[in-house]
């Protein structure tokens, strides 16, 4: 195999479905959430009617949101597995290297550097992408329950953490959007087009654009130390019913998020007055 | 002599008179006849061969002077227009007087009847054509026929009483006007076998004067028709005689003068107090005041320069086999139904307004069946028609009649006393919300779901509110609101589907709307939370807050709201702008690198 054919490992076949289920997710919460904050337009109340009227359009969002929510509790688990028991390099977490190559990306775009950063296994934009979705996603649970459970949240706050929850919503998905269709968008389609969260793999000669760091240890033969499996089966022992465990609270909590609350009754109380109450007699015929 | 009734005005002694007399019309004298007039002593002595041989000389030289006079006056054709009295002071009819004041004898005519020939002089006399009044007539005034008056008389040609009073009736035209002009009514009837002629009415030898007839009309009119054959009309003639007012009588409908069937319906039930009985036992008032339909919205109007007449009666009460006279019985068994059948009337004018009314709620109401349900009558009145919303609180009482409890409600509401304490004209009547002819049912899901724009047809308009200092932000922040969107969704895409979210009325209540601030108000911060709990049961205490209160996020109101806002207003942009500066700037690379 020749060096230029070869290809690099990126995403396992766990972490590609689960961006799978984070298109999915994020894709119909755009569909159904936007046309919601914006169901005056237009285009907004247009979609809303495709979806099946309002009241489906929430059914499908708060859908949706149910799947990103496993999407996530399942991500913590797999990320927490690699980083207790696999002891992986925390490659995803951000760093004063990423500000310089931040900086340096754009100096050698104007021309002011020669050469572009040399980074590594996860650039400075990657890293945006990864922690803004945290972020996001964080945001959009904790104000997405006050939405879904207003009465229960006003148990122990101030009611107009309501409202206020509903404009983080709002504009934090309004954030997720145009970050998706800029950045993510530009740098993984436009750019060129990142096939690695499909394919698993990227070409050596990606790897050389924008991982050139990453690369050069790879080619200086730096490869993680195996761990034995006598340490690797104690760790696991430990961290399996943990996670199996915190797992479960995390689901419990997840099915309260969806029941916990009855907001409101389905049927509006009716006024009830005699409708018929002739004060004078009748007309004369 | 006891019997001789002419005895008391004949008391000028024995004479004989020849009466000449002057003809009305044409003025020729006519020699009509020879008459011998004597005291009582006349006829004892009547024997008495000189008296008779004067009297015979002296008649005969009359009569040929008589003859001589009328050949003078045929050849004349300027007659002298005097009477002619032989003795000045005696009447020229002196003759019949005697002869006929004093007769019991009668004339037995071809027809079997029998013609009366006594007269009463006392009643002639004081009849309005006797000698004490001013227009005094002589019996050849009447009786004028040379042929048939000249005496001795000739037999008569008549066959029969009516002939003989047909006869005698031809006369009064040459003083009064024709019977086909002075009474059409009587000439119009049907039935032309007992019309009646002049003297039926205004006496013959008894004639009575018109003023004395007009004082006691009914009278008059009573001597032939006491009866009826239709008992109904018998019954409404009794009542209306009955209460006819002192310029009324007979003639007041049944007069000289042809009257429309509008003046006959509105005199005749103008006249009538009493009610109908329908076969439930309920009651119809028959009384029409007619001035009522004059003052309504269908008397005399002026609309865009156009004078209009006021309807008549017959425009509405068209159906002759129904409104004819006499009316038909009556058949509709209760006052209700008997409304609802005289609705379809208004639909001949107010074809659009009458097909709306049917397609709205009383409309369709009315026709599964609920009687009750309002027709044109019930709001409009029916022949005292006045504009509905003139002045605007008459809007309130008229829907009030029927629906009372619930105008209750209204008129404690802000807008309900603003209208009724203050004429207001900005505030909604029961009309504004509800619609007109076509109303709605207002316990529909589409009534519900469109009700938030029936309030901000008012409650958004900036110029209405700045009047009252009220904020038009309770539309917008409204429909910005989860409720708000909601119903507002469902207006737009599925009106007819039910919503358990708010709208207005569900929070500031429906009829009884009250201030805001009123301490009564479901929406004041006191009762807000009941009001929150009538859709959110579990509610606690802070959930109310969580309403925004209509007030768009600021520092003052919604704090949170306003800075998270504000977060947002500057962190969207400054990400953004920073993903597109650098994506600007790393498509200019790309661009240098390819140029050169």
């Amino acid at each position: 195999m020749s060096e230029k054919a070869q290809t690099y490992r990126r995403f396992d076949r766990w972490q590609r479905i689960e961006h799978g289920l984070l298109i999915l997710s994020f894709t119909v919460l755009t569909l159904t959430g936007l046309p919601q904050k914006y169901s005056m337009t237009y285009w907004g109340s247009a979609l809303i009617w495709l979806f099946g009227g309002i009241e489906v359009t929430r059914l499908i969002h708060r859908g949706a949101a149910i799947l990103l929510m496993l999407e996530t509790i399942y991500h913590a688990v797999a990320v927490s597995y690699k980083v207790l028991v696999r002891r992986v390099r925390l490659t995803m977490l951000p760093s004063w290297r990423d500000i310089v190559d931040g900086f340096h990306a754009m100096a050698y775009n104007v021309r002011l550097a020669k050469t572009p950063p040399r980074m590594g296994r996860y650039t400075f934009g990657e890293k945006v992408e990864y922690w803004a979705v945290i972020w996001g996603t964080v945001i959009m649970i904790l104000t997405g329950f006050m939405l879904w459970n207003p009465i229960a949240t006003t148990t122990f706050f101030p009611g107009q953490w309501i409202p206020a929850a509903k404009a983080a919503h709002s504009g934090e998905a309004l954030l997720a959007v145009l970050s998706i269709v800029t950045w993510h968008v530009y740098n993984v389609h436009l750019k060129h087009f990142n096939r690695s969260m499909f394919t698993g793999a990227i070409s050596h000669h990606e790897m050389q654009t924008e991982h050139a760091a990453e690369l050069a240890e790879l080619d200086a033969g730096h490869q993680p130390a195996p761990i034995a499996t006598a340490v690797l089966q104690r760790r696991q022992r430990i961290f399996y019913p943990v996670a199996i465990v915190l797992s479960l609270v995390l689901l419990v909590a997840l099915y309260l998020f969806v029941t916990i609350e009855q907001t409101a009754i389905t049927t509006v109380p009716r006024q009830q007055v005699e409708v018929f109450t002739p004060q004078t007699p009748e007309a004369s015929p | 002599m006891d019997q001789c009734r002419g005895g008391r005005v004949l008391t000028a002694g024995s004479s004989i008179s020849v009466a000449f007399l002057r003809h009305r019309s044409c003025g020729w004298l006519e020699n009509s006849a020879l008459f011998f007039s004597a005291t009582d002593g006349f006829r004892t002595d009547l024997s008495g061969k000189r008296s008779w041989l004067v009297a015979s000389l002296l008649a005969l030289g009359l009569f040929l002077l008589g003859g001589v006079t009328n050949l003078y006056a045929q050849t004349e054709s300027q007659p002298p227009t005097v009477h002619y009295n032989q003795e000045p002071g005696v009447p020229p009819d002196t003759a019949c007087r005697l002869c006929h004041g004093d007769k019991d004898e009668t004339l037995a005519l071809p027809s079997g009847e029998t013609l009366d020939l006594g007269v009463d002089l006392t009643v002639l006399q004081d009849s309005v054509h006797g000698q004490h009044s001013a227009t005094p007539l002589y019996c050849t005034d009447c009786h004028q026929s040379r042929e048939r008056y000249l005496y001795p008389h000739a037999p008569t040609p008549v066959q029969s009483l009516a002939e003989f009073v047909d006869e005698v009736e031809q006369n009064c035209t040459q003083c009064h006007q024709p019977l086909a002009l002075h009474n059409p009514g009587h000439l119009q009837a049907e039935d032309t076998t007992n019309l009646p002629g002049c003297t039926d009415c205004h006496g013959g030898h008894d004639a009575t004067s018109a003023a004395i007839m007009k004082a006691e009309p009914i009278a008059t009119c009573q001597s032939c028709h006491a009866t009826y054959a239709d008992e109904r009309v018998a019954a409404a003639h009794e009542e209306i005689v009955a209460n006819l007012g002192p310029e009324q009588s007979c003639l007041t409908c049944h007069g000289d003068q042809q009257t429309t069937a509008n003046q006959q319906c509105k005199t005749c039930h103008g006249l009538l107090q009493s009610q109908l009985t329908l076969a439930s036992g309920d009651q119809v008032d028959l009384h029409v005041d007619g001035t009522l339909i004059d003052e309504s919205v269908h008397g005399f109007r002026e609309i865009q320069g156009t004078a209009y007449m006021p309807l008549q009666c017959t425009d509405c009460h068209k159906d002759q086999q129904q409104y004819g006279f006499p009316h038909p019985q009556l058949t509709t068994d209760t006052r209700r139904n008997l409304t609802l059948e005289m609705e379809s009337i208004c639909q001949e004018c107010h074809q659009d307004i009458y097909q709306r009314q049917h397609d709205g709620i009383h409309g369709v109401k009315q026709a599964e069946g609920e009687l009750s349900a309002a027709t044109c009558f019930d709001c409009h009145g029916n022949h005292a028609i006045h504009d509905p919303d003139d002045p605007r609180e008459r809007v309130s009482h008229t829907c009030g009649n029927c629906h009372g409890e619930i105008n209750e409600q209204y008129a404690q509401s802000v807008h309900g006393a603003a209208l009724i304490g203050e004429d207001n004209p900005d505030v909604p009547v029961c009309t504004d919300c509800h619609g007109v002819h076509d109303i709605s049912d207002p316990r529909t899901a589409a009534f519900r779901v469109n009700s938030p724009t029936l309030c901000g047809g008012c409650h958004a308009d900036k110029v209405l509110m700045a009047k009252y200092d009220i904020s038009t932000d309770v539309f917008e922040t409204y429909v910005a609101d989860f409720h708000g969107t909601t119903v507002t969704l469902f207006e737009r895409q599925s009106p007819d589907q039910e919503t358990n979210k708010a709208v207005c009325y569900d929070c500031h209540g429906v009829h009884n709307i009250l201030p805001a601030t009123d301490e009564h108000s479901q929406v004041i911060k006191d009762n807000l939370l009941t009001t929150c709990r009538q859709c959110h049961p579990d509610a606690s205490a802070n959930f109310p807050d969580s309403w925004t209160s209509h007030f768009q996020p600021s520092r003052e109101h919604n704090p949170l709201v306003y800075w998270v806002n504000l977060f947002y207003t500057i962190l969207i942009p400054t990400v953004v702008g920073g993903f597109a500066l650098f994506i600007g700037t790393d498509l200019y690379r790309r661009l240098w690198e390819r140029r050169s």
